[in-house]
């Protein structure tokens, strides 16, 4: 009895303690409640973030900025691999994008600090933000997500990267104090002067005899004979693998093929998800969308010059929905990723995380919908 | 028809352009403005219920209490709430203030008020037997209802709605829905059923009475009959001023009504053109606009909806021009004039005969 009413008594109280915030201020939290006076005080405030300071911002290459964030110590810390959402406000909207940690654990440990390497799409409007930041900019940052870390250390492992997606591998080689097996990292960049974080990689393998840097040039080296050489050597071994969609497909089609097994790789997507399949009518292409709701998730194809709203109620799918005609505010839903068109203005969305009313919206892209 | 098919296709151009250049400029100072709103409501709500326990020290505090509480319960209502909800800021992508998440402090349940008013009354603006905004089924307002003896008293049951008014919004969907009295009617489509209608109905209501009638004067201790009474007055202000300032926005002397068959297969424009007509404005200073939650520009908001309403006084110089040029009459006055003609209205059609709401231009 006495351990069910430990183990039971948290979450009473934390329902009771919702209940009493929603009495009191209409908010689950006092926090949402009381944030317009808390961002009077500390501007940018958000609840349920935490706020980062611009240490130092150096260019890795090109366009790759590290940013140097000081965070506030309430953070909760990261499992190496692991990525956050970087918010901020510009032209009084909220935008925020997932970047992964490329520093290691130690960084965060001794200085309270982390690194991320935002690679800057000059026609993207979350990252060319990021370059124009200067030292000392507030930032507000989300708790660490993700699931793709290095939990056994003591199997061999092999590590694919590919340009940007060297971060969380970053993290996860650079984290490791005590090396139990080999590792080995395929590092694939157009030239080294594209490849970012190189100089402590280099260092690492210079150091440690267990860990061994394979740098391949995707301008000389063909990518059949990357292939190959990632493949010789993966099979008993865990693979993980970050880099660009459509690289990504490809090393994991050729690592089954080589025999490695699907439980073994480990990947982190991130970035746009591969280009559109050819196949559809090219007048009108269909799109694929997953629809999540309370009731469960639903995949339909949906066709891009007619409205999500509608596509779903001819796939029996009821989305709440008002006036259908863009007034009313009844169908927003959130977009967890892809493209939409405003069918009144023609505006295109962001990728990102967002919210879109159905009824208005036409697919681009293919769409994660959540309501 | 009182315009043509291609004169209603150039308002709904013209009304689009005005709209677009103000979504064009929305920005940080739509932020601002919107935060700051949010941050005065805070503080006077907060220090309103301060003062109302600090009465033992003279009793002109406590009514300084009840006058901040109340101004706090009118800004979340109208310029916040009202405003948020209609999702006139989702664009800023802000959790509190976005239309799907915002909760308000009046006894009705956002979503049960975004469905009866976004959907309903916006869509079906002054359609007799469509928009139940129009007389709330409880008054008669024109001669396209059938008198009945109820209505003798009418003048009494809007004073009694007024006094009540977040009750009656909170009680609206239901009534429509026949969810306790009436038999229910087969041609209505809804989404939710009758037990969540309920459920909202009971939950938030309970919620609000909990808060203002019984947990603060709990902590009140001895001066808990100043802060209950502090309270009571402070949301039977809120409940006059809203009330007042709906009645306003559509039930003036020279507002337009319709009936179903004219708006079937409605164009853009025909439906800008029955906003217009069925709304009316009042004039005043910029602090009476904002108390409004700019309700008084009436017309700029059925217009736009989905505008951040600190846009509709600018918005309105070019509306009445635009009205002019294609002969729509143009509804506004003072608030004074504005509100006599609603209580002439009420008082005229208690009695049986006077003239349909429904008129040719």
């Amino acid at each position: 009895m006495t351990v069910t009413t430990v183990t039971a008594s948290p979450s009473v109280l934390r329902r009771l303690w919702r209940h009493f915030c929603l009495m009191l201020g209409n908010q689950p939290a006092l926090s949402i409640y009381l944030q317009p006076l808390l961002q009077a005080i500390w501007p940018g405030f958000m609840p349920g973030q935490f706020r980062g300071q611009l240490v130092e911002k150096s260019w890795q290459t090109a366009n790759m900025v590290k940013l140097t964030l000081r965070l506030s110590r309430r953070w909760p810390g990261f499992v190496p691999g692991q990525h956050v959402l970087l918010s901020l406000q510009h032209n009084g909207k909220n935008l925020s994008r997932p970047f992964s940690i490329c520093s290691p654990l130690s960084l965060w440990q001794c200085q309270r600090q982390i690194e991320l390497c935002c690679k800057v799409d000059d026609k993207g409007a979350f990252t060319p933000l990021l370059a124009q930041l200067a030292p000392g900019s507030r930032l507000n940052i989300s708790v660490a997500q993700g699931e793709f870390s290095w939990q056994q250390p003591a199997r061999p492992a092999q590590f694919i990267a590919a340009g940007s997606g060297i971060t969380p591998i970053a993290a996860m080689l650079l984290s490791q104090r005590h090396w139990l097996a080999p590792a080995t990292l395929y590092y694939r960049v157009r030239g080294a002067e594209n490849a970012a974080l190189l100089a402590p990689l280099q260092q690492l393998a210079a150091q440690q005899p267990l860990f061994k840097l394979v740098l391949s040039d995707s301008r000389f080296a063909h990518s059949d004979n990357f292939m190959q050489q990632v493949c010789a050597n993966a099979v008993a071994k865990q693979v993980f693998l970050c880099g660009p969609a459509a690289f990504m497909q490809q090393v994991e089609q050729a690592l089954l093929q080589a025999g490695v097994t699907k439980e073994s790789i480990f990947q982190e997507q991130f970035g746009p998800a591969a280009l559109p399949k050819p196949d559809a009518d090219a007048s009108n292409p269909q799109h694929q969308i997953s629809f999540q709701s309370a009731n469960g998730s639903k995949l339909f194809q949906a066709p891009a010059n007619a409205s999500l709203l509608q596509s779903a109620e001819q796939q029996g799918i009821s989305p709440r929905f008002g006036c259908r005609i863009g007034v009313c505010f009844q169908c927003v839903c959130d977009k967890v990723s892809g493209q939409v068109r405003d069918m009144r203005s023609g505006a295109l969305s962001g990728h990102g995380r967002e919210q879109i009313q159905l009824c208005i919206s036409q697919p681009v892209t293919d769409l994660v919908l959540k309501q | 028809m009182a315009l043509s098919n291609e004169h209603y296709q150039a308002l709904a151009q013209e009304l689009d352009d005005v709209k677009q250049q103000v979504q064009a400029q929305l920005g940080e100072a739509d932020a601002r403005y919107i935060r700051r709103v949010l941050l005065v409501q805070r503080i006077s709500a907060i220090s309103g219920r301060i003062l109302l326990v600090l009465g033992f020290i003279t009793p002109w505090l406590w009514l300084l209490g009840v006058l901040l509480l109340a101004l706090g319960k009118i800004l979340d209502n109208m310029e916040i709430g009202h405003n948020v909800l209609h999702g006139q800021y989702d664009w800023m992508n802000d959790p509190l203030l976005h239309s799907r998440r915002y909760e308000w402090d009046i006894a009705c349940e956002s979503g049960s008020w975004q469905r009866t008013h976004n959907v309903e009354h916006h869509s079906y603006t002054n359609i007799i037997g469509k928009d139940r905004d129009f007389g709330y089924g409880l008054l008669r307002l024109s001669n396209d209802f059938r008198w009945r003896l109820r209505n003798l008293w009418q003048g009494g049951t809007y004073l009694l709605l007024s006094m009540l008014f977040q009750w009656g919004v909170s009680y609206h969907e239901l009534a429509g829905q026949r969810v306790f009295f009436g038999k229910k009617k087969t041609d209505r489509q809804t989404q939710v059923s009758d037990s969540e209608l309920k459920k909202a109905l009971f939950g938030k209501g309970a919620r609000q009475l909990l808060k203002d009638y019984v947990f603060f004067p709990l902590i009140a201790g001895p001066m808990w009959l100043w802060v209950l009474s502090g309270n009571l007055l402070a949301n039977l202000l809120r409940n006059l001023w809203t009330s007042t300032v709906i009645f306003c926005g559509h039930f003036t002397k020279e507002v337009y009504a319709f009936i179903p068959e004219e708006c079937e297969n409605e164009s853009r424009g025909h439906w800008y053109y029955r906003q217009m007509l069925g709304s009316s404005n009042f004039t005043g200073p910029t602090w009476l606009h904002i108390l409004t939650g700019h309700l008084s520009c009436q017309i700029e908001h059925h217009l736009f909806p989905d505008i951040p309403a600190r846009h509709y006084p600018a918005m309105a110089k070019q509306v009445q021009a635009i009205a002019k040029k294609y002969g729509i009459p143009y509804n506004s006055g003072s608030f004074l004039r504005q509100y006599s003609t609603v209580f002439w209205r009420i008082m005229r059609y208690s009695l049986p005969g006077g003239k349909s709401a429904v008129k040719a231009l």
